[in-house]
């Protein structure tokens, strides 16, 4: 089993571990069912580590990152390659660990993600490419 | 980033849970974009408060904040809403969007809002009164390029949150047009055009804001001085078509050099460029089925002169949708304008507008004078057409 670490900015600090769930340009607005916690292509981002290369589109995102939050539907981390403030928002009022600064590619679909407090970023690969979306 | 005693005080919880989490929501941010410290704010304008946009999960988080304890610690108005608070059937609002519109109204009400309803605060007296130069935080894109172009008072466009919180904490993150070197134009764009209106105004502002990709603003060389509604409509074309936060207008923008500062790139953009673009645009011999009016937010004065060009043509065909601030519509209604706008046909509303309403325009064929509202309109699924208020009351005319 391999093991990859790298550090990012933790832009709000946690603790968390799940398995990793891909999207390489999220609009948590409109891409997401906040009541369900789910991708609009049916894939679970509830309890997963959500990782995306960037963010777009309205800052509307922010409340949905925090009702996620608030109903348990949401991802137990988020890590991008870069992060705007609509997300940092959003994981600030939702208490969500989020890390930048991890270049895309990093993480596979399904890998387990540990995050720490401190921006580093623990990646136990699944086996496939690294790289690679689902 | 730097933090003040009294803001250290804040995030350690002195002022209560909900203030601690504002600021921290701010300081984040802030650093995120490599802000050194925070700057202290005059006034607030909230946007993102209608149900239509923020839905469930908006008014959840209004809700815990007011519940919290929060509360606005300067003075904080708010944007349009989803329905006109007087007549909430108008607007084809369902049950279930009055009672979630209710919901953040109310919650907004406890943490202290001023709730004026309308995208134009900056024709509010009490916003008039802030002295030029100083810091706000406010939402609304319209808003934000009038009040650093035109009051001289200094924001960044801040999502819906973030407006929210700096009026819980009084601050917001020094970045941005708050600081003197973002507020200096990067580039000129001159306009050589015979014909100037509020359409040709704002097509201008869409040609701007689409090649003018830079943080710090850009200087408009029009050939006269533009008229108010000229002005608002190509402000708010400017923030609606890309992301522009400012605009230094000569004549205009408070400080701003009656020429371009030497070395500073000017780009032509030719009459041709407008009446090309405005005349793919225009309503078509096809006719339309509604016309919109008041985006940004009518004014009394815009009403008179609104009135006058209808009597003139003798009665619409189409229903003239209106929007105006609850000012406004007061103000019209105390003269007897409002009773004279209705016979002559208009649908005169306050808080509210098409965009952030529910009415059902997917389909329609609908002409404005606006071009923010032309953008949106088309986004929501209408067929929108651009032309100034006189061809469109014309278009209504014939139906």
């Amino acid at each position: 089993m391999q093991v990859l670490e790298a550090r990012g900015r933790p832009l709000v600090p946690g603790r968390a571990r799940g398995r990793a769930v891909l999207v390489e340009l999220i609009s948590f607005y409109g891409d997401v069912d906040w009541r369900e916690g789910k991708l609009r292509d049916g894939r679970s981002i509830a309890g997963a580590v959500l990782v995306a290369r960037r963010s777009r589109g309205s800052t509307v995102g922010s409340y949905v990152i925090y009702a996620m939050a608030s109903r348990s539907t949401g991802p137990a981390a988020i890590v991008m390659e870069r992060a705007e403030p609509i997300v940092v928002a959003g994981c600030v009022l939702g208490n969500v660990p989020l890390v930048d600064g991890i270049p895309w590619g990093t993480i596979s679909e399904g890998d387990l993600v540990e995050v720490e407090p401190d921006g580093t970023v623990r990646v136990t690969l699944r086996g496939g490419p690294p790289g690679r979306g689902p | 980033m730097h933090l003040t005693r009294e803001e250290e005080a804040i995030l350690a919880g002195e002022r209560g849970e909900a203030a601690a989490r504002a600021l921290e929501v701010i300081v984040r941010v802030g650093d995120a974009l490599g802000a050194e410290r925070l700057v202290p704010i005059a006034h607030a304008h909230v946007s993102g408060v209608s149900y239509g946009n923020i839905g469930d999960p908006g008014a959840e988080l209004l809700e815990g904040l007011a519940g919290a304890g929060a509360r606005f610690s300067v003075p904080t108005t708010v944007n349009p809403i989803g329905y006109d608070a007087e007549e909430p059937g108008f607007f084809s609002a369902s049950r279930e969007f009055l009672e979630g519109q209710a919901r953040i109204l109310r919650a907004l009400r406890r943490m202290g809002a001023s709730l004026t309803l309308s995208c134009t605060p900056y024709y509010l007296p009490d916003v008039r009164g802030i002295p030029g130069g100083s810091h706000v935080a406010w939402g609304e894109s319209n808003a934000v390029v009038y009040a650093n172009s035109v009051l001289g008072l200094r924001t960044n466009r801040e999502g819906g949150p973030l407006a929210l919180m700096a009026a819980i904490v009084g601050r917001t993150y020094y970045y941005g047009l708050h600081l003197d070197e973002n507020r200096m134009p990067s580039r000129a764009y001159r306009l050589s055009a015979r014909r100037l209106d509020e359409a040709r105004a704002g097509v201008f502002g869409e040609i701007v804001a689409v090649g003018h990709v830079d943080e710090r603003p850009p200087m408009l060389l029009l050939p006269r001085r533009p008229g108010e509604l000229e002005l608002r409509e190509m402000l708010a074309a400017l923030g609606a078509a890309g992301s522009v936060g400012m605009a230094v207008i000569p004549g205009v923008t408070p400080g701003a050099p009656g020429e371009p500062p030497r070395g500073l790139e000017v780009v032509e953009v030719e009459e041709w460029d407008l009446e090309g673009r405005l005349a793919s645009i225009a309503p078509g011999p096809s006719g339309v089925d509604v016309a919109f009016l008041g985006c940004p937010h009518y004014g009394l004065g815009d009403l008179e002169r609104l009135a006058r060009a209808a009597e003139r043509l003798g009665g619409l065909r189409v229903p003239v949708v209106v929007s105006a601030s609850r000012r406004a519509v007061i103000e019209a209604a105390a003269r007897g304008l409002a009773a004279r706008l209705a016979r002559l046909g208009f649908r005169l509303s306050g808080d509210t507008c098409m965009v952030v309403s529910p009415y059902p325009v997917k389909g329609l064929r609908v002409a404005t004078n606006s071009y923010k509202a032309f953008f949106y309109l088309k986004r929501r699924g209408a067929r929108a057409y651009l032309a100034p208020e006189e061809e469109v009351l014309e278009a209504a005319a014939l139906g």
